[in-house]
């Protein structure tokens, strides 16, 4: 035994912030992981949707042919359903905020309200045969006059869809504080503006798929399905079947993404059930590409009003946000027009702020949930006027930011919407992308560019975003309920009530588990998405999987950590337990190997031994616990304001393209990236989330538009009309991360699913505009297609 | 899954293929690479009761044969790609063909017999063929036809075959190397073709435009280029003549009329311009 | 395989060698051959993300060739060789693509995988060396919604750098 060289344990946790692969990245690549799809449950039964031709239109069903076909096992319409049924249950419900009562049945009872909404669900033995079938579906429709543009929806005389409303107007309010008018009335200048986005959609590359199954002897439900949500989906579901909670089991299998679009609230989510119940056996549905594509976001139009002062500083910003939600629904999609309203001042000190919003039903298909839940808005409202009050001040659009933006020493800072931003150094992201991109050198490149008649831009993006949602009266919660266990082997499990998207927050939940009970990730194993196996949890939304999920799993492993040392402390006979630590598999005396002895040996003694070696300590070695954000208020304040979110990450971006003048066509040459969520478990993971909103973004900023034809007819129905950005079209992203830990998370995390898009969309928005600005000629509308460039050039000339 | 049931045949000759397509008048779909037809079926677009598939007709091979170069119907994007023939004598066709999006799986499964048949205005190859004035060489009940420039393609969507034909190949005379040109304006990588502008400028210079109408634009260029060097002059007034020939501009969900129009000009110049480069080096 | 009469409820008998193995199964011969391949053969790593050639979702190789499998009929597949990404990993052993996708964490959600993986063993079978255009170009037929294709350009530069190294050792 030589001495100083006692062999000790590693100086930190090994695995916190360390960009471990997936645990089962194998199973992944090698094509061995089961989407929803690719189960088959023995005698699953397969449903056909028939859906509508028209906008809008009273309908009526005749079924009796389908329902004589081969292998026809039923054919439901909203009729006939109706009797049993009532509407299914709303994520969110517009009412308490003022909105209306949304009623959305599994299909439609009397009327249709968009092209490709469902009518009627024809269950067969097979596919092929519920296929054939559907084409016997005979619907007549008495035509109503239909809409497909939300202002003039809100006209006086507009067909109504839901006409026990009085008009088409789901929700409407008001945020913010102080006097716009009387701040702009006193400000050396006024800006006014128009943005607007195009609709955009979620289109994961798995659409979604439902699987239920009841089993008519012990009255239970089985679900089956591509869901972020199971806890919150297995409620609802039981709510809707009149069946106790507990005899229903939600099962989600891993997803092939999601981005907002698999939360709750579809009527198929129902539908499978229903026709399970009534036919005893597994229902299963999968949905094709043009149906997923029939669910949009964005398309919104926001007129805005800015001041400011001839130092460059923002007195004022009011906005009115008119949102085109389409047709209704229960995913609770609309809360995307509030969401992005409350986040509009950004990271920006705006004294005198109101955004009066609507949102509007329409016949086109409805909403979904998007990433980044419509904070989009407010990032390109204010990158809009930065730029513009840069161009109207001559002060340089960096200077412009500085000067407004909220001070690294003024956090916590509490917008004029009530948002109360947890930390940040916004000027530091600035000067870390300056670092990767010469700005003076750039500027000099692009006065070159422009003597050889080549158009260079480069725009500024920067974003907060508020996430860790929690909405009152909603399963929208910004807590969850972790489990850990060990095993007599000192095996360790994880239950979960946080899924994962694909984005791989059960390795990172992993790698906190494992440093905390000092254990290699080979030890543990995680359950997520199964309501029978997991503690109660809101899924993923709204970037909550490591803040909550892995605030749960951390606190849980730290109680079975102390219960180790207790044992440990009571074999190696140390009267402390808290010099025991726990790490690369052994319980030691401060650390020295010497005086230790393996984590599963311990584990293993406590249940076999307990009455000799820790005879007082309760022979469990499993926690349950939850976290939940402290940050966040519902109770308002005297402006009625409340806290719904708990940390906002935030981004800065930079963007160089070239604008091809003859076409329209823009090019991204450069993209710099830099990206504060706190701190990082896994920064590759993190870094994964970046880059694919970033090319969210540029699909948003530059290619995806649903366009309808003036007959509703939806024109965008596949990867060929709805332009998902390749991997030719995007630069590589130059990232650089901050870290500014969160104050109120115990690992200083913050959110990090939602980043990137919005400010990727308003960095390519403002450098498209700066490119063009020699020309006189600006865009006011995303996405920036060619022939829309070409339009605000004013044609194809030289 | 397609929805309504169909008979597959995979006929081993052009006259076999012939036979069937003759006992299902008007019901038959032809198969060629299938890229198309098969997704159009799938969407229940289409209702074939009989697909004839060509895989197994012998018609994928490229060869020249007395000075003409013969392009199979079922020739692949990627046969055409690695073609030594192609490459010498219809360098303009590979450079077409390599430039076909959707990755390896779709080059090395979609024809060009295929693109030119299904003669969608948003596509590569019928102006490019056009440009290079081939020769279709269609069979039929009656026998075979051979079909050239503008007489190739009757519609949108609609080529010169007649119900009960199919394409067996595309004939290319061997000519003296010319400097020649193909450029394609699209959206991004997902998009089909917004306009395309082929040039071959040997002694009778031909400037052809895809996705701007209907059917390839053929540019009357009248003596601006012919046995004349490319001048930025008479680039200038051959782009002039592009942009007025689009009389009736092409329009879809991808782009209007009027962009189409707008583009016609800067995209035929930018194969002139890749001609004039090739002049230089 | 050639002209037989189907209606809605026959199916029709299709032999392939599938993943290194010879099977048999009924189709319904309307099926794609991603669908046959799924439902009927129940190998499920093609998946379908769109059914109309543009994702690469479905892609296995079929006689040699990647192909979308949702562009072929079932029935046109008689007695082809068919290797999916279940196939691919000899004795257990990841190849060097799938590999250097795992270590690189070049995927999120994994539904693209089928046409990302054969995309990139394509271009590193006729390129040992690709450039950074190369790689974007070789794996633009298939979609990813997820990762921004960041790292998988980066898994498929590490599987390049790899699968140049082991002759050398060789
Ligand atoms: C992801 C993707 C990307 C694509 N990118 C491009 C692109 O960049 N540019 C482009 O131009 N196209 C593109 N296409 C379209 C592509 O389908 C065609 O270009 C392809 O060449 C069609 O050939 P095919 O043999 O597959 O046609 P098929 O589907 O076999 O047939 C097309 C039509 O022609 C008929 N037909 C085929 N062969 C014959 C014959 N010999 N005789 C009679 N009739 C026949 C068929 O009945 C059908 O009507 C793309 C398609 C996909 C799915
Ligand atoms: S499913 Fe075949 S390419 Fe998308
Ligand atoms: S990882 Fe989800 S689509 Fe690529």
């Amino acid at each position: 035994m030589s001495h100083g060289t006692a062999p000790r344990v590693s100086e930190a946790r090994p695995l916190a912030g360390s960009s471990v692969r997936r645990h089962d990245g194998d199973a992944y690549v090698s094509g061995r992981i089961g989407y929803t799809d690719d189960l088959s449950l023995p005698g699953t039964a397969h449903v056909v949707l028939v859906r509508s031709d028209v906008p809008h239109a009273r309908i009526t069903v005749d079924v009796r042919d389908a329902s004589t076909r081969p292998g026809v096992l039923t054919v439901a319409t909203g009729r006939s359903l109706a009797g049993e049924y009532g509407p299914i249950p709303n994520a969110m419900d517009p009412v308490p905020t003022g909105g209306q009562p949304l009623e959305i049945h599994v299909l439609p009872v009397d009327k249709v309200v968009y092209v490709g909404q469902p009518v009627a669900a024809v269950v067969a033995e097979s596919l092929a045969q519920a296929l054939a079938a559907a084409a016997d579906v005979k619907v007549h429709y008495e035509p109503l006059p239909h809409v497909m543009d939300p202002e003039a929806a809100l006209a006086a005389d507009a067909p109504l869809l839901y006409e026990s409303w009085g008009s088409n107007v789901m929700l409407s309010g008001t945020v913010g504080s102080g006097d716009v008018e009387a701040a702009a009335a006193r400000s050396a200048g006024v800006i006014h503006g128009t943005l607007r986005t195009g609709r955009g959609a979620p289109a994961p590359l798995e659409p979604r798929a439902y699987c239920a199954d009841w089993d008519a002897r012990t009255r239970r439900l089985t679900w089956y399905g591509t869901t972020q949500a199971p806890h919150p989906l297995r409620h609802t579901i039981a709510e809707f079947l009149g069946l106790r909670e507990r005899d229903v089991r939600v099962v989600a299998p891993p997803v092939g993404g999601s981005f907002g679009f698999k939360n709750f609230g579809h009527p198929e989510e129902y539908l499978v059930c229903v026709l399970a119940v009534a036919l005893a056996r597994p229902v299963q549905w999968t949905e094709d590409r043009a149906s997923t594509l029939r669910y949009g976001a964005r398309d919104s139009r926001l007129a805005y009003t800015a001041s400011y002062d001839d130092d460059g500083r923002v007195t004022s910003v009011a906005c009115d946000m008119v949102a085109n939600h389409g047709a209704a629904s229960a995913t609770g999609a609309f809360g995307m027009a509030f969401a992005g309203s409350l986040a509009m001042p950004s990271g920006y000190q705006v004294p005198d702020f109101r955004c009066d919003y609507r949102v509007v039903v329409t016949n086109k298909g409805p909403w979904s949930p998007l990433r980044p839940f419509g904070k989009e808005a407010g990032v390109l409202l204010m990158e809009t006027v930065m730029d513009a009050v840069a161009r109207r001040t001559g002060l340089d659009p960096l200077e412009v930011r500085r000067r407004n933006w909220v001070k690294a020493d003024q956090f916590p800072y509490v917008t004029t919407t009530g948002l109360e931003l947890d930390s940040g150094d916004y000027e530091g992201l600035l000067d870390k992308a300056l670092t990767v991109l010469d700005y003076a050198a750039f500027r000099e490149e692009q006065a070159r560019a422009r003597g050889q008649g080549r158009y260079l831009g480069l725009g500024v993006g920067f974003e907060v975003l508020p996430e860790g949602a929690d909405i009152p009266g909603a399963l929208i919660g910004a807590s969850d309920i972790s489990t850990v266990r060990m095993s007599p082997s000192g095996d360790v499990t994880v239950l979960t009530g946080v899924t994962s998207p694909g984005n791989g927050n059960d390795t990172a939940i992993m790698q906190i588990v494992a440093d905390r009970l000092g254990v290699a990730m080979d030890s543990v194993s995680i359950v997520q998405g199964d309501t029978d196996i997991c503690p109660f949890g809101f899924g993923n939304v709204s970037s909550r999987g490591i803040l909550t999920g892995g605030g749960s799993a951390a606190l849980a492993a730290d109680d079975v950590a102390a219960k180790l040392r207790q044992v440990a402390a009571s074999m190696l006979h140390v009267d402390d337990a808290e010099r025991l630590v726990l790490r690369d598999g052994f319980v030691s005396v401060d650390g020295d190997l010497e005086q230790a002895l393996p984590i599963a040996v311990v584990a293993h003694a406590l249940y076999t031994v307990g009455y000799i070696v820790a005879p007082d300590v309760e022979p469990t070695l499993e926690s349950t616990r939850t976290f939940r954000m402290r940050n966040i208020r519902h109770h308002a304040d005297d402006d009625g304001k409340i806290m719904p979110f708990s940390t906002f990450s935030n981004g800065i971006y930079l963007s160089v393209v070239e604008v091809d003048i003859d076409t329209g066509v823009v090019d991204i040459l450069r993209h710099v990236m830099v990206h504060d969520c706190g701190v990082m478990i896994n920064p590759r993971f993190v870094t994964g989330q970046f880059t694919g909103g970033v090319v969210n973004g540029i699909g948003a900023a530059l290619t995806e538009e649903v366009l309808h034809d003036p007959d509703g007819r939806q024109l965008s129905t596949g990867f060929k009309t709805f332009l998902l950005p390749r991997a030719s079209d995007v630069p590589a992203f130059e990232i650089q991360h901050q870290v500014t830990p969160s104050p109120f998370t115990p690992l200083g995390t913050k959110g990090a699913g939602e980043g990137g898009v919005a400010c990727t969309m308003a960095s390519l928005l403002n450098a498209v505009n700066d490119a063009l600005s020699p020309l006189g000629a600006s865009i006011t509308e995303l996405p920036a297609v060619p022939h829309r460039v070409l339009a605000a050039i004013g044609g194809g000339q030289r | 899954m397609i929805a309504q049931p169909f008979v597959y045949h995979a006929p081993t000759s052009v006259a076999e293929a012939i036979e069937i397509l003759a006992e299902n008048p008007g019901t038959s779909r032809v198969i060629g690479g299938g890229t198309w037809v098969v997704p159009e079926c799938n969407r229940d677009e289409s209702r074939p009761a009989a697909l004839v598939d060509l895989r197994r007709a012998g018609l994928s091979g490229i060869d020249v044969v007395d000075g003409v170069v013969c392009v199979g119907a079922t020739a692949t994007y990627s046969a055409v790609m690695s073609s030594p023939d192609v490459a010498r004598h219809l360098p303009l066709l590979a450079a077409m063909a390599s430039g076909i999006t959707g990755g390896r799986q779709i080059q090395s499964q979609g024809t060009v017999g295929g693109s030119v048949v299904a003669a969608r205005p948003s596509s590569d190859a019928p102006a490019a063929v056009a440009a290079l004035d081939a020769t279709l060489v269609v069979a039929g009940p009656d026998g075979e036809r051979r079909v050239t420039g503008t007489g190739m393609f009757a519609d949108a969507s609609t080529s010169c075959l007649r119900e009960g034909e199919i394409l067996t190949r595309l004939e290319f005379t061997v000519r003296p190397a010319a400097r020649w040109g193909y450029y394609k304006l699209k959206r991004s990588a997902s998009s089909w073709p917004i306009a395309t502008a082929a040039c071959v400028l040997g002694e009778q210079p031909r400037l052809v435009l895809g996705g701007v109408s209907a059917t390839p634009v053929h540019v009357d260029l009248g003596s601006v280029l012919a046995g004349r060097p490319l001048t930025p002059d008479t680039i200038e007034e051959a782009v002039r003549r592009a942009a007025d020939s689009v009389s009736t501009p092409w329009e879809d969900e991808l782009a209007p009329a009027t962009y189409r129009s707008a583009v016609a000009g800067p995209v035929a110049r930018r194969a002139l311009e890749m001609a004039a480069h090739q002049e230089e080096s | 395989m050639s002209t037989t009469e189907h209606d809605h409820s026959t199916t029709t008998r299709l032999s392939l060698n599938l993943d290194g193995t010879d099977r048999t199964a009924d189709v319904d011969p309307r099926s794609l051959l991603v669908e046959a391949l799924r439902d009927d053969f129940g190998v499920t790593a093609p998946k379908i993300g769109c059914a109309t050639g543009d994702c690469g979702a479905c892609t296995s190789r079929v006689d040699g060739q990647i192909t979308k499998t949702c562009l072929r009929l079932a029935v046109s597949a008689e007695g082809s060789q068919i290797v999916t990404t279940q196939g691919l990993a000899e004795d257990g052993e990841l190849d060097v693509v799938q590999q250097a996708f795992w270590d690189e964490q070049a995927f999120q959600c994994g539904f693209c995988l089928s046409g990302m993986i054969f995309a990139a063993s394509e271009l590193l079978a006729e390129n040992p060396d690709p450039s950074e255009q190369d790689i974007r170009w070789a794996i633009s037929g298939n979609l990813c919604r997820c990762t921004g294709y960041e790292a998988i350009v980066a898994a498929v530069r590490t599987a390049a750098a790899r699968q140049r190294e082991i002759p050398q050792r060789g």
